[in-house]
């Protein structure tokens, strides 16, 4: 008899564990609802950004850009500031459109979501909001530790007919904040492209959004293809002040650059 | 002299007193003819090879960097165009090798190539029209739309208007198309909803009223929806365009003008504008009359047909060219060429290149002559502006915009891939492509890295490092302020105009600056040798840190071609000439043994054995230089015989080789000599073993044999 009690404690002390060995589909959505939406500003955005890429034999590449984001209209510019050559160069994303723009030579190009920004290895989504709840269908790996850090780790795999630049991803989340330290990109193959690390996060209250808004205050993306390449992304500044309303056309970014 | 004339006599009567002669000399002969003239062809085809990549890109000599990674090959290798480090100092490299006795001038080079978007024909279409609204606003980027009279752009305004919308009529029939086939569930709805509103008469209407915010809608929302987007290869070399002009004289253009001197410029490579930016329904009926002028049949021919097929199935290219008015005149054209009554463009176009041996001139002259003037022939017109983007030595991509003066040809070479791809460009704009890092440039970014003090984590210690003890990864911010102002202050703007606006660069300016190989022309070419290991030796003696390459060298993989070529034939010669060896040792022997009789009764009347052995190697020679002989004169009279007919090429490629589209052999004189040494060595050899045994034959052998 005692052996029968021990083992139905024992039974039911398992099936209470169980939820914290694997999270359900809406467990993981919620999450990733959550990443995505304290990453959201409700109102328009503003940052700038320090963009450094290594590679091998080759001279560092340089960059200071502004993004500019309104989440409400999911509305997304780049605009490069520095060096004086790249000054006025920009990216624009309308609805499904991405365009480059080169004030050089005045002409606007449609271009891909794998088209690299500024001559470094990130690529559009790093700089827009965040959408992996809309974007990627989630499923639980595992629990891991990342250095003194406990972290879920999920697999994330595109929803059909979303155009993405890495279509499976794999996530390391902190158990305790919900933010990501690590994130790993691969293509349809299963080659893993990028690894990449946010190792702080920053927080500021918005006014337009009443709640805080979070992003990642450095980005470090390993290249896993060539590996001797890497990219450092820094956010210099974030200004949550309203934008212009003709800011996210094609004339506005043109004007900068006269 | 005596002693040589009864021998030679001796010879002479022997060579025809037996057939196993004849069986030798019949090799000898054979061996000869074809040394000739194998050998003289690909002399032939090394002097053609060479006088292709010498007048077209190479020089005689190519120098570049000692610093470089990869080899210079400037037809591209196996992996891709080689890694070239960057020769900086130019102007004083040039000075050095200039001073050499036997340089006559050093053309700077540098070759890359760029993918450029032709964009969709709704793309094009719409940037013309945002154009020449903004030049409507005042703000017109275009010089030449700026000049024109407000009456002119509400002209041009309109008639692209026009186009758009006539555009939009044929997506809208496509959909329907469509949507009969697909049912309504594959179709995207806002697909629908969008085309569905532009082709309405309010858009249009309003449309003045927010250009920009229906230029928007339009480029978003329908140019999208088609995806006849054409990618293109462009290769091409930077240069000096007067100094290349100026030496490499088989350069000729075709279309347009040079560049002119010290300005900014593009000249496209015939074959490949010809090939990759004409129409190309166009371009198909070229080769069609082309094949057909060659005796070809469409009837019989499986390419040929190809291209009747393509040219009836691929008419979007050509509809979508035409306003509503072009398309209404168009398709009466071709309804009274076709006595057809279809109001339907497409399928009059179908039914009109369904070109036949029998109607393909008549179709091809209505073509030119009544459609060609409504559309663009070509996707870049002479005098356009042509935008290059580019991936620099960083990896970052830079676009430079570049003015078309015109298409050009090496004499000769018109049919030829390889001569006929590579574009040129001036040497500034190549450097801009480039993005080689200036010091000043270099300097800036140096400064960015400091006053923003990011450390470095390598890959392998990166989690450590960035989540170890000590590491925390919340962190509360402050708001700023991005003042647009200050960060924006248009300096990069002004300083490509400050560059761009109608400068003429001085011979100084062009050649300060980077390059990554440049060719040598040489005064005297027969000192080739001489002339690269004194620039070696002198990039040593001054640190120029460069290294020269005869042209074959620069040429990589197919400058190997013809030393492969000339490989084979040498195993083949050695091949051949081996076994000759062989059976004229074994007939040697032969022959000799059947005149022990002989040559021991001469000994037996007292002949030394030196003068054995001089008969028999004497026969020897006279047989070699009778039927070596012959067989120059054979293979001299073939050589002849090819050289007035000419080798055709056979293909596009062979026109590089041939350099031309027909091959004119040559023999040279020293290939006959050397003919006729080789033959003389080989019978000679092929002899001494019989002409040793027969002068052990003593007299006492010959009589008991004869017994």
């Amino acid at each position: 008899m005692r052996s029968f009690f021990l083992a139905v404690i024992t039974l039911l002390a398992l099936a209470a564990a169980r939820p914290a060995l694997a999270m359900d589909k809406s467990e993981l959505l919620k999450l990733l609802n959550e990443i995505d939406d304290r990453q959201r500003n409700g109102g328009d955005y503003k940052a700038l950004l320090y963009l450094e890429q290594k590679e091998k034999d080759k001279a560092d590449v340089v960059r200071e850009m502004v993004v500019y984001r309104r989440d409400a209209d999911d509305k997304l510019m780049l605009l490069f500031a520095k060096p004086k050559s790249e000054e006025g160069k920009g990216v624009l994303r309308l609805d499904k459109n991405l365009w480059t723009y080169d004030p050089g030579t005045g002409k606007w190009d449609r271009t891909t979501e794998r088209e690299r920004i500024g001559g470094t290895n990130t690529r559009r989504s790093d700089f827009d909001e965040s959408r992996l709840a809309d974007e990627f269908d989630p499923s639980f790996v595992g629990e891991e530790k990342l250095g003194k850090f406990e972290t879920l780790v999920l697999d994330l795999k595109v929803k059909p007919g979303i155009d993405v630049a890495y279509p499976v991803l794999k996530l390391w989340i902190d158990k305790a904040t919900h933010n990501i330290l690590k994130r790993q990109e691969f293509a349809l193959s299963g080659k893993l492209a990028r690894t990449s690390y946010y190792p702080k996060w920053q927080k500021l209250f918005s006014e337009s959004k009443k709640a805080e808004l979070w992003f990642p205050g450095e980005i470090r993306i390993f290249d896993e293809i060539e590996k001797s390449n890497s990219t450092l992304v820094l956010f210099k500044t974030v200004d949550l002040q309203s934008l212009d309303q003709n800011m996210f056309t094609k004339a506005w970014l043109e004007s900068k650059s006269r | 002299m005596s002693r040589l004339g009864m021998l030679l006599q001796i010879a002479w009567r022997n060579l025809l007193a037996s057939p196993i002669n004849l069986i030798i000399g019949g090799l000898i002969l054979a061996g000869t003819l074809l040394f000739v003239v194998v050998g003289g062809l690909l002399d032939s085809l090394n002097d053609s090879m060479a006088r292709s990549v010498i007048g077209s890109v190479a020089g005689h000599i190519q120098i570049y960097s000692s610093k470089s990674k990869d080899e210079l090959s400037l037809f591209g290798g196996m992996g891709g165009d080689p890694e070239l480090a960057a020769v900086t100092e130019f102007p004083r490299i040039k000075e050095a090798v200039e001073g050499l006795e036997n340089v006559k001038e050093v053309v700077p080079m540098g070759s890359s190539g760029a993918l450029i978007t032709a964009g969709n024909i709704v793309d094009v279409t719409l940037e013309k029209l945002r154009n020449l609204i903004k030049a409507r606003a005042g703000s017109a980027d275009d010089p030449r739309l700026a000049r024109l009279t407000p009456e002119a752009l509400d002209a041009r305004i309109s008639a692209t208007r026009r186009h758009v919308r006539q555009i939009i009529r044929v997506l809208e029939a496509d959909q329907k198309k469509a949507l009969a086939i697909l049912k309504d569930q594959a179709i995207d709805p806002d697909v629908v909803a969008s085309l569905e509103k532009v082709s309405q008469d309010a858009f249009w209407d309003d449309f003045d009223q927010d250009p920009w915010g229906s230029l928007e809608f339009l480029e978003n929302k329908i140019a999208p929806q088609v995806t006849d987007a054409q990618l293109m290869f462009l290769r091409y070399l930077g240069t000096d365009l007067d100094q290349f002009q100026q030496s490499f004289d088989r350069m000729q253009v075709i279309d347009g003008t040079p560049v002119p001197k010290g300005q900014r410029g593009f000249l496209i490579a015939k074959l490949f504008y010809e090939d990759q930016m004409k129409l190309k329904n166009a371009r198909r009926l070229d080769k069609l009359r082309d094949a057909t002028a060659n005796g070809r049949l469409i009837a019989s021919d499986d390419e040929l047909k190809r291209f009747v097929k393509e040219n009836r199935t691929q008419t979007r290219d050509i509809v979508l060219q035409l306003d509503d008015l072009k398309t209404a005149e168009a398709t009466t054209k071709l309804q009274a060429f076709l006595k057809s009554t279809d109001p339907d463009l497409t399928a009059l176009l179908s039914t009109f290149f369904d070109t036949t041996d029998e109607n393909l001139e008549a179709r091809a002259a209505f073509f030119y002559a009544e459609l060609a003037p409504m559309i663009e022939l070509y996707k870049v017109r002479i005098g356009d502006t042509l935008t290059i983007k580019a991936f620099t030595r960083g990896g970052a991509i830079q676009a430079v915009n570049v003015k078309v003066y015109g298409t050009f040809s090496f004499t000769g070479l018109e049919k030829s891939p390889l001569a006929g791809n590579t574009s040129l460009m001036d040497l500034m704009s190549f450097r801009d492509l480039y993005g080689y890092l200036t010091v000043d440039k270099a300097e800036e970014i140096k400064r960015l890295q400091q006053d923003t003090g990011a450390q470095t984590v390598t890959r392998a210690n990166a989690e450590d490092e960035l989540f170890g003890e000590g590491a925390t990864i919340v962190a509360e911010a402050t708001a700023g302020i991005i003042d647009e102002d200050k960060t924006f202050t248009g300096v990069g703007r002004r300083l490509r105009e400050d560059d761009l606006v109608k400068r003429v660069y001085t011979d100084s300016e062009i050649n300060s600056g980077v390059v990554l190989n440049a060719a040598v022309m040489v005064k005297d070419p027969s000192q080739l040798t001489a002339t690269i290991e004194a620039i070696n030796r002198l990039s040593e003696e001054k640190n120029l840190s460069i290294k020269a390459v005869s042209w074959q060298q620069a040429s990589g993989i197919l400058g190997q071609i013809i030393t492969f070529f000339r490989g084979v034939l040498i195993l083949a010669v050695l091949f051949i000439f081996g076994i000759a060896m062989v059976i004229i040792n074994n007939a040697m022997m032969m022959a000799t043994l059947q005149r022990t009789q002989t040559i021991g009764t001469m000994r037996a009347i007292g002949a030394q054995r030196s003068l054995v052995l001089t008969m028999v190697l004497t026969e020897s020679v006279v047989l070699g230089v009778l039927f070596g002989g012959v067989g120059i004169l054979l293979g001299t009279g073939v050589m002849a015989w090819l050289h007035q007919r000419g080798i055709p090429a056979p293909n596009d490629v062979a026109y590089f080789f041939f350099s031309g589209p027909r091959l004119l052999p040559d023999v040279s004189s020293g290939n006959l000599a050397i003919a006729l040494v080789i033959i003389l060595a080989v019978t000679l050899f092929s002899t001494l073993f019989p002409a040793l045994i027969a002068t052990r034959i003593s007299p006492l052998r010959a009589m008991q044999a004869d017994e």
